[in-house]
């Protein structure tokens, strides 16, 4: 296996790609005892059209089947479901979908390998009929009425309304209940026989491991399948700019809501990890918790904790995030401007820069404390082609020069939106 | 053992916990005191209000700069209900120094701070900074009001007020706002002066930290000033006492809700010694996972509800059963988890069942370990409940448990409280 590692933090990675295309990620961890696997497949809510390898066809598919598929991925033929299975176990299973991908995982103290083939077993093996794909929707049903309820969804789903105008990111990751209707078993097999092959999968180990030994378990534990070509995706095209620059609704809230996005139209794909260093070094400087703009909107009662900061991206889209809680939003908005602007203007502060760096270093280093969020972060990377150890190593390169020049390429005026909730007015 | 306790003065324990696992070291002051109304509302502003200066560093800006040229420590602070007392915790997280990109000395540096937080605040005119306090009153009444905000913890937390009316469990961990609105600096100061002579105070410390942390803790001069106090808190009494079983109770709230919350409270009178470790067993095989009678009962047979699931609340004795689901399933659903309770009580349920919950809870007492916070937090439970049990002895007191104790406890299982949250 290939060996990674990171000096500074003192971790080693193994890797290795298999002949039917799988990705294997081992990162031991001496005297732990919990140990985390997770496997994710490359396929997210924003996978909604496609050409299938094998046959050439073009698919459309409703939208939440991702989310809906890996709900179903637990029942088996003999009745019982894979989750209550590996909870007998004493096991925590669990899995979820996000936008750009779907992953399965457990964490546990014993019985690993019991887990690891009910996880590799359920996995590899679909069963859809027409009743449990029809019970299902009553209960996919019910989540999506809880995320209706929820405000921070809804906030987070009109700021990428107000960035992207075609993009699928900004769909629900559920589905709707009407979208979800009109999911079907052989849509689900469609989906599953195209993206849950090996070649488009990762799976990624976190515990007190013999890396080697590891490998040859799960090699053992894989069905055969034949290979297949890439997978097509389809997409709207790139937009050059963002669809509008504020919205805002009314739910139960106390105190409105806010979230600030600032569109990375351009999205470059090199040095992704120099650019994320970068954008979070200067996120804090903007509006963190040390910046004086946060002493100031503190001071005035217009922010009660830091905003969360938060940069996402992946082939498809790229959009800085502000979030907080406040009963101005527009003033937290105008002084975010402001701040950016006083920023390009005089250059970043030295001193200022140097303690920022120090500070999201910490943070990166944190990391490595706990096996689920090792294991969790070699995935959702490795399904942007990152490597994790990078925002360790590639640390030191991200000079003050080079953080002025990313302030300059993505926090543009013209590409911001606002997004608010507000408490409803009665 | 990776643990030790030592008393520095009387009611201030220095705890630490050695372990390897992590890249960081946590550093946790804790303050206990009785729940009282008259005093939950000085506890939640008082913890605000120290997060602001010290003497040494008095404004939020220079704390949180200094945090940060300290690779990103971060701190954090808030109140607690554990049992009957009301407890304000302050952490401290730093690298550990091995893991840093360049040596530095960090270990002692931040205990300084953390203490200077706690013991010696920001004061002028002999009081808390006037504009610190209407500050942090602003903010913690913006706390208070957003308790509407997350449904399902409003509805649990509305359950728990009822089910305590007039007792202090019953009392919200951050106050009230008219008590909030009297609260003058001078108050403020005065309260944080007395509890600070009578609380009792503990001290954690977890990490790769060596040998000398004593001598450090010792010579800090906010230690030294501190006077020795046989401290006021409530000892969290592990053998159960008797309570009064009361009718069941009903209250219904509305809001604009699309997805009802249903949450139970249910009273255990079991006064055999080992009943908590009985009743961790019980609500396990009731609603602790996926393999739980509630989800499947409730969730997936019946497609009713899209959580349910039950928790145990040790220091009271008691269980919370919680379910989201569709408003006009309130009966039905009702019906159904009252059918669980039965089935528990008429042992209706198997080997397997028990093993598979005895299993969930100690790979859960495993993980305790496994977590820096959760560790710290198990060891503070043990002290104020003033009674010592290791992992291992935990392990086996949950493996002991049988069929038996658990059909005895279930029969003493009453609902105190039905709780619903409709539109």
């Amino acid at each position: 296996m290939k060996v990674i590692e990171s000096l500074k933090i003192k971790e080693k990675a193994y890797v290795e790609v298999l002949e039917n295309g799988l990705t294997v990620i081992i990162i031991p961890k001496k005297n732990t005892k919990k140990k985390y696997i997770i496997w994710g497949t490359h396929f997210g809510s924003i996978d909604n059209r496609f050409i299938m390898p094998k046959t050439g066809e073009e698919v459309f598919i409703p939208d939440g089947v991702a989310h809906f598929l890996e709900h179903k991925m637990f029942e088996q033929p003999n009745g019982t479901n894979s989750l209550d299975t590996l909870m007998a176990l004493g096991i925590d299973a669990n899995a979820y979908t996000t936008n750009d991908h779907t992953a399965y995982l457990f964490e546990c103290t014993n019985h690993f390998e019991e887990g690891l083939n009910e996880l590799m077993d359920y996995v590899q093996h679909p069963y859809f009929t027409d009743e449990n794909v029809e019970k299902e929707k009553g209960i996919i049903g019910q989540e999506i009425n809880m995320y209706d309820d929820d405000p921070s969804w809804k906030l987070y789903i009109n700021a990428l309304d107000c960035m992207y105008k075609e993009n699928p990111i900004k769909l629900d990751i559920a589905g709707t209940i009407e979208s979800i209707s009109k999911i079907t078993p052989d849509v689900l097999y469609k989906c599953y026989n195209t993206f849950y092959h090996p070649s488009n999968m990762t799976m990624v180990v976190c515990g007190d491991f013999v890396p080697e030994n590891l490998l040859q378990e799960i090699k053992k534990r894989l069905v055969n399948k034949e290979n297949q070509g890439e997978i097509k995706r389809i997409y709207p095209p790139k937009e050059e700019k963002i669809n509008k620059p504020f919205a805002s609704a009314q739910m139960e809230v106390s105190t409105p809501i806010f979230m600030i996005g600032y569109k990375d139209i351009e999205n470059k794909k090199e040095q992704r990890v120099k650019k994320h260093i970068a954008i979070e070094i200067l996120l804090n400087m903007i509006i963190g918790k040390s910046s004086s703009l946060y002493a100031k909107l503190y001071k005035e009662g217009l922010l009660l904790s830091e905003p969360s900061l938060d940069y996402e991206f992946s082939d498809e889209y790229a959009h800085v995030l502000i979030s907080g809680t406040s009963k101005e939003p527009k003033k937290i908005e105008e002084g975010i401007l402001n701040a950016i602007n006083e920023m390009k203007q005089n250059g970043l502060n030295e001193e200022h820069f140097e303690r920022i760096r120090r500070k999201v270093y910490g943070d990166y280093a944190i990391e490595y404390n706990n096996v689920g969020d090792i294991a969790r972060m070699f995935l959702a990377d490795s399904m942007k082609s990152v490597q994790s150890f990078d925002y360790i190593e590639q640390f030191e390169t991200v000079t003050k020069e080079y953080a002025e020049e990313v302030l300059k390429d993505i926090f543009k005026e013209e590409n911001e939106v606002l997004s608010i909730i507000e408490p409803n007015k009665n | 053992m990776n643990y030790k306790k030592e008393e520095i003065k009387k009611a201030l324990t220095l705890h630490q916990i050695y372990t390897e696992n992590y890249k960081t070291n946590l550093y946790a002051v804790f303050l206990a005191t009785p729940l009282k109304r008259e005093n939950v509302t000085l506890d939640a502003l008082l913890t605000a209000v120290l997060r602001r200066g010290t003497k040494n560093l008095p404004t939020q800006e220079q704390i949180s700069q200094k945090l940060e040229m300290m690779y990103g420590a971060s701190f954090d602070c808030g109140v607690e209900k554990t049992g009957d007392n009301h407890v304000m915790k302050f952490y401290l997280e730093t690298l550990n120094e091995e893991f840093l990109p360049k040596p530095e000395k960090l270990l002692e540096e931040s205990l300084k701070i953390l203490l200077d937080i706690v013991l010696n605040p920001y004061i002028e005119n002999n009081c808390f900074k006037p504009e610190y306090v209407e500050g942090e009153k602003k903010n913690l009444k913006q706390i208070i009001e957003a308790k509407i905000d997350n449904k399902n913890k409003y509805a649990y937390d509305r359950c728990i007020e009822e089910m305590f009316k007039n007792k202090p469990y019953g009392l919200y961990k951050y106050g009230y706002i008219e008590d909030l609105e009297k609260i003058t600096p001078e108050d403020l100061y005065k309260y944080y002066k007395e509890l600070i002579e009578t609380c009792k105070i503990d001290l954690f410390c977890s990490g790769k930290i060596n040998n000398n942390i004593k001598q450090i803790v010792e010579q800090n001069e906010n230690i030294q000033k501190l006077n020795e106090r046989t401290p006021n808190y409530v000892i969290n009494n592990e053998t159960t006492e008797a309570k009064e079983v009361e009718n069941t109770k009903t209250v219904e709230d509305s809001m604009q809700v699309t997805q009802g919350k249903l949450v139970l409270g249910l009273d255990i009178n079991d006064l055999e010694e080992n009943s908590r470790f009985v009743a961790s067993v019980y609500n396990a095989i009731l609603g602790g996972g996926a393999n739980s009678k509630l989800f499947q009962n409730v969730r997936e047979k019946q497609s009713l509800a899209y959580t349910a699931n039950s928790g145990y609340v040790r220091t009271k004795n008691v269980i919370f059963i919680r379910c989201g689901i569709e408003i006009a399933n309130y009966q039905k659903a009702l019906d159904t988890i009252k059918e669980q309770l039965e089935e528990m009580k008429n042992g209706n349920f198997t080997n397997e069942e028990i093993k598979n919950s005895k299993e969930l809870i100690l790979s859960s007492i495993e993980g305790i370990t496994e977590e820096q916070d959760t560790e710290i937090t198990y060891y503070y439970g043990q002290e104020l409940a003033d009674r010592f049990i290791n992992i291992e002895e935990y392990k086996n007191k949950i493996k002991e448990v049988s069929k038996e104790q658990i059909v005895n406890l279930a029969k003493t299982i009453s609902i105190n409280t039905i709780y619903f949250l409709k539109d």
